[in-house]
């Protein structure tokens, strides 16, 4: 191994020095807010830090929440691998989760838990079927089809709780009128990890361990490599023997599956007290995205990732006592999203822009402006 | 014009441009007479373009100084260099598709236009050069030739004192390449301009320069009468150590020049190919529609174990449709192909490779390579499978075979872990060939393989492909370089609008002969169907 070069580790310290400045920005713009809204920030700040992790039994409520976002984000990244933009994420959570329910609600026991999974799971992929199919069949950006189809999910799941024999809980003696599932029987969900008084499903060391599988499976496999080569140039896939359509459309479905599993998880696992409601996804399939986007599709930084967008949601809870409006929390994660984002963007203009290749300069280059002048 | 013999028309004195580290142009000096051809020769990136774009105001230099006419001038822009009477033929032809010849002629003129005037003055200097020209068609029906012949009318029209072309033959069919010839002389002779003629081809240089300047990583290493060259020396100045002729002087030659010219003409030294060699690649009737036009129209054609056939053509008459095809990356609408006895389905993921096709692809970053992954995954992209267990990559398996290929293939500038694109074009191509040679296919389709490599690599491509063919592998070589066609190839096919108009044997196969058929201008006579006949 050589030494680092002197530029190299500049060009490090100067991405660094840029995250630094950006998060104290969006921070300070945050506080500007909360301040303009009334109250006190570091009120504000340590409420959110009560809720999130400081309180007992706060942080095991955290990691709850962070699974399901872990595994969406998961499931985001494989797609981009393809060179397919999944952002229908928030529809194929809703989408899982009902369809498990629906499973679910059928018996008692682990195997029908087991089975709720799967469907969780089948549901997700085919809801992003749907847009894979009409990506390779009719040539439908599956950008556009995938963000639609979270519109109709909600339609779609919203009707199945207007019939009981579908999903609608038929119990007369429902504890109110708003439409729900039936609540999963006791045997049918996922059992839960106590530690230090805090307690967490399982789904949560699950979720941990997909994220060392996927991370695995992305950069140490032959699946992995196939599918960064059909992301990154099609057209060689093609030629090595990558089948296009096919490899393209898992990926697009296994991204689907992820994110219905991440709602059966949910589900299982004690969101909306084990029952399935309208608008049960509450942007858990958008945070997760958003976490695979700030993480810049590395599963293994999508734990850390994943852990501070619980946070924010986790303590957004405790916002209340302090009289600031809890959609704060929605600007404060944009902002925090946007500090993230652009250092990276920055640095990847700046490294274009510095020094072309020596040699494209030398050669036969600025034929371009030929054109422009003649 | 009005400058004597004595005064050049252009002198550079002691001009350096700098890119970053790379000096692009050293102290270069350079005189063009005015009724003079002077040959401005060079590989690639020797700092000709760059030499010519300060020239016309394209690049400012960082030092030295420009007397045009035998007055110090700074030369800002191109304008600049328009008033001062340098005009400029360029290499990638810019002229409006949509527009007429016409209209594209006086594209740019800051005077008030009047359509009658233009056209007549259009006419007059085409007809005064003897380029005829329809100054009504719309440029974008023309073929290349005649694009060029319009650029040149558009810079003739404007009286320089001084002319460039950029590598003008490129595009050019050799009976073209001759015409062009033609008029230069005559621009030269008649009327006392300077031209000045940029070239990597050594046969083009030695046919039609006065005076040759050769150029070398940015330095003038000679400058002498092209009368007292000979190919070898030229050569030799170039690259700057012996290369083998018949690999690179030929590959760099324009075939508008008999081979005889520069003792190019011996016969090649390969024995021919035995007809009872097996046939290993058979394509049978092929067609394929895109938007209505026919791109591969009953396309036939063989290649036997050892034997390299030419596919020659101009650009864009199924060359790039031909190579897709043998890459699984076109799915036909008729006909079939056929792998040593085999039939393949075109289209399905991988076919053509599995059947041991390797190919190397007219344009690598389109095809052929990932930019973004690192050398070592780009060397064995087609077989990660094989350095793998369980499904999972075996890194240090992969690691040591790159650095074997590496070796074996000579690719340097970079270890196994960079990424592919920051290598240079002639280690980027060997990555290619490495892979694709290291696969041991049946058939090597190598499409365009030399463009944009200078004489080095070319030579090394050359020697590989032909080493190929000796091992026994069939060679489908696809290029619109002739001498590289003549070269390399046993059997020669033309290709013309999707369809082989004619088959040559090395052996009857002359650059005239072969120009004819690429222009069209002559229907094959030959009995050279019998191959087509036996398949």
């Amino acid at each position: 191994m050589r030494a680092p070069d002197a530029a190299v580790i500049r060009r490090g310290l100067k991405v660094t020095g840029m995250y630094v400045v950006s998060i104290a920005v969006a921070l300070s713009l945050s506080a500007g807010l909360i301040a303009i809204t009334g109250g006190p920030w570091r009120k504000v700040l340590s409420a959110l830090l009560d809720g999130s992790i400081r309180n007992p039994g706060r942080w095991g409520g955290t990691l709850a929440e962070a699974a399901p976002l872990l595994i969406v984000a998961l499931g985001a990244i494989i797609s981009t691998r393809a060179g397919l933009v999944n952002i229908g994420q928030e529809g194929q959570v809703a989408v899982g989760a009902a369809l498990a329910a629906f499973v679910a609600t059928r018996g008692s026991g682990p195997l029908v838990l087991v089975a709720a999974i799967a469907a969780g799971f089948i549901g997700g992929a085919l809801w992003a079927g749907i847009a894979a199919l009409l990506r390779f069949w009719r040539n439908v950006p599956e950008v556009i089809s995938t963000l639609l189809l979270v519109f109709i999910a909600a339609q779609a799941t919203g009707y199945l709780l207007t019939r009981t024999f579908l999903l609608l809980d038929s119990d007369p003696n429902k504890p109110n009128r708003v439409q729900t599932s039936a609540q999963l029987d006791s045997a049918t969900r996922i059992g839960r990890v106590r530690l230090f008084g805090n307690e967490f499903p399982w789904s949560v060391p699950v979720a941990l361990l997909l994220a060392i599988a996927v991370a695995l499976l992305l950069h140490r496999s032959v699946w992995g490599f196939r599918l960064t080569v059909l992301g990154r140039n099609p057209r060689t896939a093609q030629r090595i023997g990558v089948p296009v359509v096919v490899a393209g459309a898992a990926a697009l479905a296994i991204s689907g599956a992820m994110a219905g599993l991440a709602g059966a998880a949910m589900l299982a696992g004690g969101t909306a007290n084990y029952r399935y409601t309208p608008g049960f996804a509450n942007s858990v399939g958008w945070e997760g995205l958003l976490v695979a986007l700030v993480a810049r599709n590395r599963p293994l930084v999508c734990l850390p990732t994943a852990f501070i967008f619980a946070s924010l949601r986790t303590g957004s809870g405790f916002l209340a006592a302090t009289g600031v409006e809890r959609s704060i929390v929605d600007v404060v994660r944009a902002l925090l999203v946007l500090a993230l984002l652009v250092p990276p963007a920055v640095a990847a203009v700046q490294r274009r822009r510095v020094s072309p290749p020596p040699a494209a300069a030398a050669a036969e280059e600025p034929t371009v402006i030929m054109g422009a002048t003649a | 014009m009005g400058a004597t013999a004595a005064t050049p028309a252009v002198r550079l004195s002691s001009i350096t441009k700098r890119y970053g580290p790379v000096v692009a142009c050293d102290a270069v000096d350079l005189e063009l007479l005015p009724g003079e051809i002077h040959g401005i020769l060079g590989e690639n990136g020797a700092g000709k373009s760059t030499l010519m774009k300060i020239l016309i105001g394209l690049v400012q230099p960082d030092n030295g100084s420009a007397f045009v006419a035998g007055r110090e001038t700074v030369i800002h822009d191109p304008q600049t260099a328009a008033d001062l009477g340098i005009g400029m033929v360029h290499q990638h032809l810019s002229l409006v598709g949509s527009l007429t010849v016409w209209e594209n002629v006086v594209l740019g003129d800051h005077r008030r236009l009047d359509r009658r005037t233009a056209r007549r003055q259009v006419t007059e200097t085409a007809e005064h050069y003897g380029l005829d020209i329809d100054p009504d068609r719309h440029v974008g029906e023309l073929s290349a030739g005649l694009r060029q012949r319009v650029e040149l009318i558009k810079c003739l029209r404007r009286d320089p004192a001084i002319v460039i072309l950029d590598e003008p033959t490129s595009v050019l069919t050799p009976a073209e390449s001759e015409q062009l010839f033609r008029t230069l002389r005559d621009v030269v002779a008649r009327e006392q301009r300077a031209v000045a003629l940029v070239s990597h081809k050594l046969a083009e240089i030695l046919h039609a320069t006065d005076k040759v300047t050769i150029m070398r990583q940015g330095r003038v290493v000679d400058q002498r009468t092209t009368a007292d060259a000979t190919a070898a020396s030229l050569a030799r100045a170039m690259v700057g150590r012996e290369v083998s002729l018949r690999a690179s002087a030929t590959a760099l030659g324009a075939a508008a020049v008999p081979r005889e010219a520069d003792g190019n003409a011996e016969p090649a030294s390969r024995p021919s190919v035995a007809d009872d060699r097996p046939v290993m690649l058979s394509i049978d009737h092929a067609q394929l529609q895109r938007h209505g036009v026919a791109v591969l129209d009953d396309l036939s054609l063989t290649v036997r174990a050892g034997e390299i056939v030419g596919v020659a053509g101009v650009e864009g008459n199924g060359q790039r449709e031909l190579g897709d095809l043998l890459s699984s990356l076109i799915e036909l609408d008729g006909g079939s192909v056929t792998l040593d006895g085999q039939r393949v389905r075109s289209g399905r993921a991988g076919s053509m490779a599995r059947s041991g096709v390797a190919v190397i692809p007219e344009d690598r970053h389109d095809s052929g390579c990932v930019l973004d992954m690192s050398v070592a995954d780009n060397l064995l992209i087609d077989r990660v499978a094989a350095h793998s267990r369980f499904g999972f990559i075996n890194r240090g398996h992969i690691r040591r075979t790159a650095e074997q290929l590496m070796a074996e293939f000579e690719i340097q500038g970079a270890g196994y872990s960079a990424p592919f694109g920051s290598l240079s074009g002639g280690n980027q191509q060997r990555v290619v060939l490495a892979r694709e040679l290291s696969s041991q296919p049946k058939v090597l389709v190598a499409a365009q393989p030399t463009r944009g490599l200078d004489v080095g690599a070319i030579e090394y491509m050359t020697a590989r492909l032909r080493a190929a063919a000796e091992s026994g592998i069939a060679v489908l070589l696809i290029s619109t370089e002739l001498e590289e066609i003549l070269d390399l190839s046993d059997r020669i096919v033309v290709l013309s609008r999707g369809r082989v108009i004619g088959q040559l044997n090395r052996a009857d196969a002359t650059p005239e002969r072969l120009g004819l058929l690429l222009g069209g201008m002559a229907t094959p006579d030959e009995p050279t169907e019998e191959s087509h006949a036996r398949a």
